[in-house]
This record gives C-alpha cells, sequence and structure tokens, in this order.
C-alpha cells in the first residue's frame, strides 16, 4: 500500500492533514472542534448536542433554511458527533463541489448566526434526546458504562443531563462556542479526490484567523462505582461492562487489539462461542476496543432475559479470566487476520479514512500509514500477547445494568 | 466495470461485476424468499432458517464453520426481510474464492435437531431486544396492521410461540421448497476473477435441483387502520404511518423514492422543516419501501404524547398541501442531488455495489449500471412525482403509535 499522507499547518496554528485516494469520486472530510464533552464547564452537560444543532440554523448571510438549501443543493451528505475531546463536523460529498462546501462551513463554524430563537429549539430537541434514550436501552446502558467508567469528566454523556439542559442559556452556550472552537487547536482532516495545495490556500484564506490562547487540559478527577443498576421494566436486562486496557500511544497496543479480537472479534471468537453457540445466552453479545487520548477500555455489551442475566455476566466475566490461562496459534493467526482485513476493507471509504487520519493525529501526534499497521499487527505473536496479558490482566470491571432486575458483581 | 452473467442449467442466476482497482470484493447469495413466503403456523421460519444455516453441514459443525470465515478475515452477515434472504461477505481479493466456496457450502446445511433447539433460545431472545427497541416494534406491529392479512404483514421474527412451535421438520420442508437454485442469485462484486468464480458455482451447485417456487403478487392499498398500544415504561410516542406506493418493478420507483426523500429526508425535507426544526418531534423520516408487487412509504416519527396532536396536525398539513399544490422544481433538484450522490459515495465500496447487483437481479432480472440509476433518478420531473401523489395519496395512511399511559 502506498498511501500518501498530506499535511500543513495555517499560520495560526490549525492541522491540515489530506489522504488522497485514487479510485474513488468522493471527498469526506471533518472538523475537529476542541468542543468535546469532557472539556465543557461543569453544568453544561449535552451542550454539544445543543451546539451541533444551533450551528446548522443559519450563518453569515444566510437563515436556517437558506443555509440548508445550499449544503442540500451540494448534495452533501452531513453528521456531527460529540465525543470526549471534540465536537466533529464531517461531510461527504462529490469530490467536485469539495471548495463551495468548505465556504459554507467556514460560515458554521466563524459566522453561526446563534439567534436566541433558534437556540430555544436546539435545546428542546438535545432534551428530547436524553427522554429518547429510555426508550433505547442498549445505547443508553453503553453511555452509562463509559460514564462510570472513565476517569470524571472523561466519559461524560454527550447526550446530556435534563436538569443541566433545562438551566444551560443561549449567552452561557455562545461563550463556550467562542471559547471552545480554538481554531489553533482544531484538526481537518479530508480524504479522496481533492487538490491539496488548492485546498492549503482556500483554507488559509477561510479560516486564517488570529493564533489563539491553548485551551486548559483536563484533569481526570476520580472513578465512579463498580456496579450501577438502573431498574426499567423492558423484555431484557441490558448489561454493560469494561475494563481498563492501554491506549494505541502504549507499546502493547496491537496485543491488546489481538487479545480483544479473540475475545471477539469474530464469530468463532470467544464470548460468541461460550455465550450464544454454546448456551444460547444472547442474541446480541461483543466486546470492542474503546479508546479516548488519555485512558482506554474494553467495553462489552449483552442483552438477555432477566433469567438468565448473572450466567450472562459470570460467563463474560469466566472469559476475561481465562485469557490469561492461554491463547492457540490459530485465535491469534484469525485476530490478525480479522484486523488486517478490517483496516483494508475500511481503507476503501473516504469517510472512514479522514475520521481515522484526524483522530491519529490526535491521539498520536502522527498519522500511521497503513503499512505501519499491518507490519505491528504481524508482528505479534501467542508469546507476545501472552506477556501482555500477564502484566496487563483484565479485572476491575465496571458493570451497569438496566431492566427489571439486577446481577450481582463479584 | 464489466458487468458478467451466466446461468446454470438448474436456473441458478451467478452475476457480477468486475473492478480491478477495488482493494476488496464482495460476494453473496441473494434468495428470493422471507416472511411473505410464510402460513402462520410457520411464521419466523425464514429467518430462524437464516441463522441455522450457519450451524453447519455433514462435513462441518458450527464452530468449524465459524472459524472457516474469520480465517478468511470476512466481513460477513446476513439478512432476512419480508420477502428476501441475503447471505454476503466482503473480503481482501485473495480470500474471495474460499469464502465464496464456504457460501456454496453452507446452501445446503444439515439442520441438526441440537443446533435447532439452542438458536430458538437465541431466536427467543433475538425477539424480546426489538421489544425493548419501540422504533423497530412500532413499524412492525404497523406493518401487519397496514397489510391486514395481505402475506407482507407478516411478521419476520415470528412471535415466541411461533417460534416455540415450529419443528425442524417444519423448516426441512421450507428449505426444500425454498431454497431451489432458480428462486436465487450469486452475486459477485469489485476485484474479483469472474472464471474462477463461475468455475466455483458450475462445481459445487449444478447438482442443486430445480424446483418449482411459487409465490402470490398482490398490490396491497392498505387497511387505513388507526391504532394505538400503550406501554407504561415508555417515555416517548413512537408514530408509525404506512401508505401504498410503486412495487420494486415498476419504472415510477425512482420518483417514489424522490418523493420520500423530499417528503421526509432526516434533513431539509417537509417533515424536518415541518416537525424536527420546530422541536416538535426529535425523528421525522419517510422511506419508500419497493417489494415483489406492491410497494409502502414507511414514515416513523419520535415526540412526547402530548404533543402528539399537534404533530398530526402539522402532518396533515403537509400531505393536505402535497395534494393540493404538489411539490415544487427546486424541492426536486435537492432531492436529487442528495440521492445522487448518496450513490455514488455508496457504491464505491464492493459491499454497496454488491447489494445492487443482487437485488437488481432478484427483483428485475436485469443488471443496472450505477449510471443507469443516476440517468434514471436524472430523468424524473416533477409531474411524474406529482402525479404519484394524485394516485397513491400519502396523506391516508394506516396509522399505530405506541406510547406510555396517558394520564387521566
Amino acid at each position: 500500500m502506498t498511501e500518501r499522507l498530506d499535511k500543513h499547518t495555517l499560520k495560526n496554528g490549525m492541522v491540515l492533514l489530506g489522504e488522497p485516494m485514487e479510485t474513488v469520486g468522493s471527498a469526506a472530510f471533518g472538523f475537529m472542534l476542541p468542543a468535546g464533552a469532557a472539556l465543557l464547564p461543569e453544568g453544561c452537560c449535552g451542550a454539544g448536542n445543543v451546539i451541533t444543532d444551533w450551528l446548522f440554523r443559519g450563518a453569515a448571510d444566510k437563515d436556517s433554511r437558506q443555509l440548508s438549501d445550499a449544503l442540500d443543493g451540494l448534495g452533501l451528505h452531513r453528521s456531527s458527533s460529540v465525543g470526549s475531546s471534540h465536537i466533529i463536523v464531517a461531510a461527504a460529498l462529490e469530490a467536485g463541489n469539495l471548495p463551495q462546501a468548505l465556504e459554507l462551513y467556514a460560515d458554521i463554524i466563524l459566522r453561526a448566526s446563534l439567534r436566541d430563537e433558534q437556540f430555544e429549539l436546539a435545546k428542546q430537541l438535545a432534551i428530547d434526546e436524553v427522554l429518547g434514550l429510555d426508550d433505547d436501552p442498549r445505547q443508553k446502558v453503553m453511555l452509562k458504562l463509559k460514564e462510570q467508567f472513565y476517569p470524571s469528566p472523561l466519559g461524560r454523556s454527550a447526550v446530556g443531563e435534563v436538569s443541566e439542559l433545562k438551566a444551560l442559556t443561549a449567552e452561557k452556550t455562545r461563550q463556550i462556542i467562542k471559547n471552545n472552537f480554538n481554531l489553533s487547536e482544531t484538526i481537518f482532516a479530508v480524504a479522496g479526490k481533492y487538490d491539496f495545495e488548492k485546498l492549503c490556500r482556500q483554507m488559509e484564506k477561510l479560516f486564517g484567523t488570529a493564533r489563539q490562547k491553548p485551551l486548559e487540559p483536563v484533569k481526570p478527577g476520580a472513578k465512579s462505582d463498580n456496579y450501577t443498576h438502573i431498574n426499567a421494566d423492558g423484555a431484557q436486562v441490558h448489561i454493560g461492562l469494561a475494563t481498563r486496557t492501554v491506549t494505541p500511544a502504549d507499546d502493547g497496543y496491537y496485543n491488546a487489539r489481538i487479545a480483544v479480537s479473540v475475545l471477539s472479534g469474530g464469530m468463532s471468537a470467544r464470548l460468541f462461542t461460550e455465550i450464544r453457540e454454546k448456551r444460547g445466552l444472547c442474541y446480541a453479545i461483543g466486546a470492542q476496543y474503546h479508546s479516548l487520548k488519555e485512558a482506554a477500555g474494553i467495553m462489552c455489551y449483552a442483552g438477555t432475559m432477566p433469567e438468565t442475566a448473572q450466567e450472562t455476566l459470570d460467563v463474560i466475566m469466566a472469559e476475561f479470566a481465562r485469557l490469561g490461562d492461554g491463547i492457540s496459534k490459530e485465535e491469534i493467526e484469525r485476530a490478525k487476520v480479522g484486523l488486517k482485513s478490517a483496516l483494508i476493507l475500511q481503507s476503501e471509504s473516504s469517510s472512514s479514512r479522514a475520521g481515522a487520519i484526524g483522530s491519529d493525529h490526535y491521539i498520536l501526534g502522527r498519522v500511521r500509514s497503513l503499512d505501519e499497521i499491518k507490519e505491528k499487527i504481524e508482528a505479534t505473536s501467542v508469546e507476545s500477547v501472552m506477556e501482555f496479558l500477564r502484566n496487563n490482566g483484565f479485572g476491575d470491571f465496571t458493570v451497569v445494568t438496566i431492566g427489571p432486575k439486577q446481577v450481582k458483581v463479584e | 466495470m464489466q458487468f458478467k452473467k451466466r446461468i446454470l442449467s438448474n436456473g441458478l442466476a451467478v452475476v457480477g461485476e468486475v473492478n480491478t482497482t477495488a482493494k476488496s470484493a464482495a460476494v453473496g447469495f441473494f434468495v428470493r424468499t422471507g416472511s411473505r413466503d410464510e402460513n402462520h403456523k410457520i411464521n419466523g421460519v425464514s429467518h430462524f432458517f437464516e441463522h441455522m444455516l450457519f450451524k453447519g453441514t455433514e462435513r462441518l459443525n458450527a464452530f468449524e464453520v465459524n472459524e472457516a470465515f474469520d480465517r478468511t478475515g470476512a466481513q460477513f452477515n446476513a439478512g432476512t426481510s419480508e420477502e428476501t434472504t441475503v447471505y454476503y461477505a466482503a473480503v481482501l481479493p485473495e480470500y474471495l474464492i474460499e469464502v465464496t466456496e464456504l457460501w456454496t457450502e453452507l446452501m445446503r446445511p444439515s439442520l441438526r435437531d441440537e443446533d435447532f433447539n439452542i438458536e430458538k433460545k437465541v431466536i427467543k431472545e433475538e425477539i424480546a431486544m426489538y421489544k425493548d427497541l419501540p422504533s423497530f416494534d412500532v413499524v412492525e406491529r404497523c406493518r401487519s396492521l397496514h397489510f391486514d392479512g395481505h402475506p407482507c404483514g407478516n411478521s419476520v421474527l415470528g412471535s415466541e410461540e411461533s417460534i416455540d412451535n415450529l419443528t425442524a421438520e417444519q423448516m426441512h420442508e421450507y428449505f426444500a421448497e425454498r431454497y431451489a437454485p432458480n428462486n436465487m442469485a450469486l452475486a459477485c462484486a469489485g476485484n474479483f476473477s469472474w472464471d474462477r468464480i463461475c468455475s466455483v458455482a458450475e462445481s459445487r451447485c449444478s447438482s442443486w435441483q430445480m424446483q418449482t417456487v411459487a409465490r402470490k403478487l398482490e398490490h396491497c392499498d392498505g387497511s387505513k387502520k388507526k391504532s394505538r398500544i400503550e406501554k407504561p415504561n415508555l417515555a416517548r410516542e413512537h408514530i408509525c404511518l404506512i401508505s401504498p406506493a410503486v412495487a420494486a418493478t415498476d419504472p415510477r420507483r425512482f420518483a417514489a423514492l424522490l418523493l420520500a426523500t423530499i417528503i421526509g429526508d432526516d434533513v431539509g425535507s417537509r417533515f424536518f422543516w415541518g416537525l424536527v426544526d420546530a422541536a416538535l418531534a426529535e425523528a421525522a423520516v419517510m422511506q419508500f419501501g419497493a417489494m415483489d408487487g406492491t410497494g409502502a412509504f414507511y414514515s416513523y416519527i419520535r415526540c412526547s404524547s402530548e404533543d402528539v396532536p399537534k404533530v398530526l396536525d402539522t402532518v396533515n398539513g403537509i400531505f393536505g398541501s402535497l395534494a393540493k399544490n404538489g411539490i415544487s422544481e427546486s424541492e426536486m433538484r435537492t432531492a436529487k442531488n442528495k440521492i445522487l450522490s448518496a450513490l455514488v459515495i455508496k457504491n464505491e465500496l464492493p459491499m454497496g455495489r454488491l447489494h445492487d447487483l443482487g437485488f437488481n437481479w432478484l427483483y428485475l432480472e436485469q443488471y443496472r449500471s450505477v449510471e443507469d440509476d443516476i440517468n434514471a433518478i436524472k430523468a424524473v420531473t416533477v409531474d411524474e412525482i406529482n402525479s404519484l401523489i394524485e394516485q397513491f395519496k400519502p396523506g391516508c395512511f394506516t396509522q399505530l403509535s405506541i406510547g406510555p399511559a396517558k394520564t387521566p
């Protein structure tokens, strides 16, 4: 693989990253703005969701409708997300319309109208989203799990809290945007078809503001309780379970990824085999690696009927423990093939690549090439993974359940 | 892009679109069978069978099947709907033959009793999971209210009761009839060798026996019934609206797709401006579902129970104004831009291409390039969309809502 990485830093410090893809006609881009949930002032939980809606309700000389028509007119597919560290506003479109799209995004990020009456509507929708979570226990349990698992405020819910949203004012939210849309700490990533030289010139013109002062870094505090149960009258108990592991910056990272794959990489992985294939306890069961810059974890979900909830949790925990007893060469080989193939399959999508290079730059301070990742996956072995597990064994579980029945966490 | 086709003597269609610049390849079996092909005694069997297919053959047990897939690094899955069952995988080109051989082997499963009994538990967990997802539950129940006896209203998952009562023998009978080679297609997209795929198909699928397979096709105007279900544990009102539309074979399907986008795309549509932008509902979307012999427009809206009257007034206002004034030229242009760019982006991935390739063969027995679809969408006129509104009256719908108990 001979992918190229384009990189340029604007005078104010904003980083532009690009990965050209020869066979596609699309371009995908994302602005990573340092306004994630963990960076919000106390008492503003959920403000990120209000902001991502409010931003699109008019900018520069366009009202909400004109702005929306202009974006849709470019055939642009927008997405916004609020993470722990960033608000990401992203889009994918036919490459020819990229310059016009960037002009509109400069208006949205730098010159959003942020009118009071529009704020109330954005806030109402954010509150409704929190309320709607009660009707989606599977999503709710994983949000709650991250909140409990990561040292506060790293896992703070991006969806927010109703009481804090109700108290949020337009003035306060404008202030957050002003402080946290700090271009000197913003990363812009693009992948697909584009002309990098032209793009850099255009971006300097559109985003070349004065350099801004660095933001205060997050100071993680204590971790919450190990077990939380939310009583709800549903058909299943939804179980979320997390345990600490290393971040991508750690030397053991690829061993950790292989260990997670042995546990839950494919249908032959241990959790699926033991819980679904042998015992028929769950339909949905799986564990995934999840990382922030400061901390990382393995996040596991299982949904099962109340009478089998305890057994399901016990088997999951036993499987985490059993990893330390040994892993076969075949399991390691399947985990390697799975990770490598997922990497290459994702590399065909411009949106995935734009997301991956931006996240690499933020977490590692550099972008890994696909070849580097492949080589490091290749270099793992039964011995290296077992050695890793000896030094970084999985334990100290954080568990959250939602449903009609509690479980006992040993 | 090169299109390839071969029909084996037993009727199995093998279709492929070769793109030598792709980094991966995707392969799938597309079977013309789903819950509409069931009767109430065996309701849920299509979906249950889809699970059982992974349980192995005379040669492989379930664990060996899973290992065989994972050795290829495949991203694979299967899905069952009212009228199709699809099995697919995306892999690096060097693994395509191996994964195709595996699928061909699995298409003749052994359906062992012990696997059947364990998997029953998994299916019942899946039914329970969807009960806890009212946004899914409401659409499933509304479909049954709308189709009201028409087979397209059959539940895909079945009920706990129908799954409990299902026997392995009934599943064998269902399989023998529905998984005939002349009722399915093997499709392949991306970077692969057509000749090698054909020789896999010839050597491994030629012995499958052709059958007489029938499906009753009938258009359904829908019951237009209105109903509400109370569930005390819910926080929000989940509303589903269904009205009739054109079938998958109808040339007007592109106009129907544009109409659904104009009314209910997640941003910039009439629903968006009337309901979401105004914060009356947090979700309001419409989709066009083209089916065999019939079709439907599905809308899903989520809001607070107190706002339901205002939401429905707004919805009726939107449909009323569409019936009276039709759509505008600029609305259509915007919808075309959105659909065209989504089409291009989706088809950049072999997996995206595979689905269009397979479904076009299943429904139309036709190859359509991405350009064919782009041109068909570009050619739709305002008049064509307006005459769809006139004929199908999307404002006359079946309505089901699921929400919390009403305060007296």
